[in-house]
């Protein structure tokens, strides 16, 4: 009972010790600046994240979040309710620290002999704190802050090698298209809060259910269009997407694990909970004539086609990646479009697992490129050729994350997909659950080219033996356990996952 | 002739219309940087005229809020395209293209 | 934070009036003047008065100056803690009315700025460590203090 006797933005702790781990990172720079420990400093990273992992993992044991009816401890608001712990909140905040911690670890090789090492984690760790905000942020202002507190370190991130002209061009473009998304989702918020007058997301739900907004259904309508353009960019969805193969090709490989995992979870947590909370379906398509998951419906079914496709036309490795990257936004957008007046907890429940899924099959798929880079074997395809003889166990990895991607039986992929199709069948989406069927049969395609690249091909060149670089094996191999440890672990997975979206509509 | 809170969204209309002109005409990245701030003051005038229709102050703290980011977001944007020039000895945003688009 | 501000009634057209007349004695001021100067001073063409500075410095190179790029740091730090004042101003507002009130202790007011300036001052110290208030040396500048016993 120790726990409900501290105060209540003790809750938050798990983004805090990310913001404080970043903070004791800038103090051990400033008292050794030129000092290149970067042991000291992913140690520090990793450990932090592990700190923040460990305490989400014990809140969401302990029942903080779960709502008392459950036998939890309540879903705790934090400063007037701008932050609200629950389950939806305890699970990102875990998928975020578990991805950082995989990031560092690998990124020690990886950085090794870069110059701004201090910068590098510490910035990673203060994105990390943004998306941990962003997944318990409860008001419109507190997700802006939290959303740009996640974007702005990217920016730096995907642009930190600075002489290699494909990380400055991912990074601008990134900036670029980050900042017209930030300033359309700002306006977005302003219209929202001119049609409802409020920026806490329960008090708009007010509004719009005692049918207040009504005469302002135009403002609300163009608020809610721009504000789901800012996710789109956050979650690297049509028509926000553009930056996504540029950056993730162009940034340093962990950094592109760190987006397309983390960062895409944190912008889907923000999703579900806007779109859950502050825009009931019905009201709100009351209020402004059309219903909102039809926006959702087709950026799903478009987002999922155009990633799935362009990934299958690739021949670099990182770029196909990136664009199964899209491919797979694409699947996590039907929790949202699933979502009914009366239902969609299954939906979004599968969203959420696939989300969980994607942080390690994702992650260890961008941290097997970053291993391939850092060995030097180069981009293609072809370049892969005949790895697995050289490095069998991080190819083993891959050929795991690969056929997790594509959704083979019985690995995680496949039930967090099974679900999602489930549930969309459930909510009467045909359509999408065949484009989720078809564009899953051809990601198989791209995805087994590499696993028979990597383990069937015959290498174009002779190579001399690869270097095994701790860091990165680590987290190759972790990632890669964690992959298959969810087969058994994905019923009480699964169970939170839906608990928490239950939870949301209620 | 009353100054209603229509005018002032009008008026933040015209200045968001304005920045998306500029970014989509636009081939320097500075002014590129230049019309995403008059975006993001467009909403900050919406923020404030709704905080003073509605009459609570949300909005306006919203807008000190939205100035401090976009002035966070110009001080990392400065650096990228410093980055950009000395890379490609351009701020033309169009120049980059190693990667296929 | 549920004060209702009143619009002030400006309905009546006199103020309108008003302004609209001041406007205008504005304007026609300084285009009087300047007509009436033109009507009245003689014309003598001479090329030093199109100098820009007359009997003054030849100015030489461009209006548009590179400036170094070493200000850039100090503009960015500048340019931080020039925004973050304003985030202190909703703070300020309500501190004296937190500080008579019973219902909100001292440190519950004072603590998150005093962590807030704490955060920024960890900031400034890592920069100022890491040397960006540091004027950069050229090359031979450097070789010259390194020769120097």
């Amino acid at each position: 009972m120790a726990l409900l006797e501290l105060p209540a933005w003790t809750t938050l702790a798990p983004a805090l010790l990310l913001a404080l781990t970043a903070l004791v990172l800038f103090i051990i720079d400033s008292i050794s600046p030129d000092a290149q420990n970067s042991g000291l400093l992913a140690g520090t990273t990793a450990a932090g994240s592990l700190a923040s992992l460990g305490v989400a993992v014990w809140y969401l044991l302990a029942g903080v979040g779960t709502p008392t009816v459950d036998g939890g401890r309540g879903i705790i608001d934090v400063l007037g309710d701008q932050f609200v712990v629950d389950q939806l909140a305890l699970f990102f905040m875990i998928i975020v620290a578990v991805v950082t911690a995989l990031v560092a670890v690998a990124s020690y090789d990886y950085m090794e002999d870069h110059t701004y090492q201090a910068e590098y984690y510490s910035l990673v760790l203060l994105a990390a704190t943004g998306m941990s905000f962003m997944a318990a942020a409860n008001s419109l202002v507190t997700i802006f802050i939290a959303l740009e507190l996640a974007s702005l370190p990217s920016y730096a991130l995907v642009s930190i090698l600075k002489d290699n002209r494909g990380s400055v061009e991912g990074g601008l473009k990134y900036f670029l298209i980050g900042a017209l998304s930030s300033a359309i989702f700002v306006y977005g918020i302003s219209l929202v809060y001119g049609a409802t007058g409020h920026l806490q997301l329960e008090n708009i739900a007010a509004v719009i259910e005692a049918g207040e907004a009504d005469p302002y259904g135009g403002l609300l309508g163009l608020g809610i269009l721009m504000l789901i353009g800012g996710f789109a960019f956050k979650t690297a969805s049509v028509p926000f997407h553009f930056w996504a193969p540029e950056a993730y090709e162009g940034a340093p490989a962990p950094i592109s694990a760190f987006l397309s995992s983390a960062s895409k979870a944190a912008g889907f947590v923000i999703a579900f909970r806007v779109f859950t909370e502050a825009f009931p379906v019905a009201e709100t398509a009351s209020a402004i004539g059309v219903d909102w998951t039809l926006a959702f419906i087709i950026l799903a079914i478009v987002t999922m086609t155009l990633g799935n496709f362009a990934a299958a036309t690739q021949n670099n490795v990182k770029r196909m990646l990136a664009y199964s990257s899209i491919g797979h936004a694409g699947y996590a957008l039907i929790g949202l479009a699933g979502i009914s007046a009366g239902g969609g907890e299954l939906v979004m429940g599968a969203a959420m697992m696939h989300l969980f899924v994607y942080g390690f099959m994702n992650t260890g798929a961008f941290l097997f490129v970053a291993l391939a880079e850092y060995w030097g074997v180069g981009r293609t395809f072809e370049d892969y050729n005949g790895l697995g003889r050289r490095a069998p166990v991080a190819c083993f990895a891959l050929a795991i994350f690969m056929f997790s991607l594509a959704g083979i039986p019985p690995l995680g992929g496949f039930w967090s997909k099974y679900f999602l199709f489930t549930g969309a069948l459930e909510a009467g989406l045909i359509v999408v659950a065949a484009a989720l069927v078809i564009n899953s049969a051809l990601s198989l395609y791209y995805y087994s080219r590499l696993v028979k690249a990597v383990w069937i091909e015959e290498p174009v060149t002779e190579r001399d033996g690869l270097s095994q670089p701790v860091g990165l094996y680590a987290a190759i191999v972790v990632a890669a356990v964690m992959t298959l440890a969810l087969l058994p672990l994905f019923g009480p997975v699964a169970d939170t996952a839906v608990d928490a979206a239950t939870a949301m509509l209620a | 002739m009353t100054v209603g809170v229509e005018h002032y969204v009008l008026l933040s209309m015209a200045l968001f219309a304005i920045g998306l002109f500029g970014i989509l005409t636009r081939r320097n990245a500075l002014m590129f940087l230049m019309s995403v701030e008059l975006m993001l003051n467009a909403a900050n005038i919406n923020l404030i005229a709704f905080a003073f229709y509605h009459g609570n102050l949300s909005g306006q703290v919203f807008a000190l809020f939205t100035m401090a980011l976009a002035a966070a977001e110009v001080a990392v944007g400065l650096g990228i395209i410093l980055l950009l020039y000395r890379n490609f000895r351009d701020v033309d945003v169009t120049v980059p293209t190693t990667m296929r688009w | 934070m549920c004060m209702r501000f009143k619009l002030p009634n400006v309905t009546e057209m006199n103020d309108w009036i008003a302004i609209g007349a001041l406007a205008l004695v504005g304007v026609l001021i300084p285009l009087g003047m300047m007509a009436v100067s033109y009507l009245l001073r003689p014309s003598v063409p001479e090329t030093s008065k199109r100098a820009t500075y007359e009997s003054g410095e030849i100015p030489t190179g461009d209006t548009r100056v590179r400036f170094n790029i070493q200000y850039y740091m100090v503009a960015l730090l500048f340019l931080i803690f020039d925004i973050e004042t304003v985030l202190l101003f909703p703070w300020a507002v309500v501190y004296l009315d937190a500080v008579e009130s019973d219902a909100v202790s001292l440190l519950e007011i004072l603590g998150p700025m005093v962590l807030f300036v704490t955060i920024l001052l960890v900031g400034l110290a890592w920069a100022w460590r890491k040397g960006a208030v540091q004027w950069a040396q050229t090359p031979r500048q450097v070789e010259t203090e390194h020769n120097r016993p």
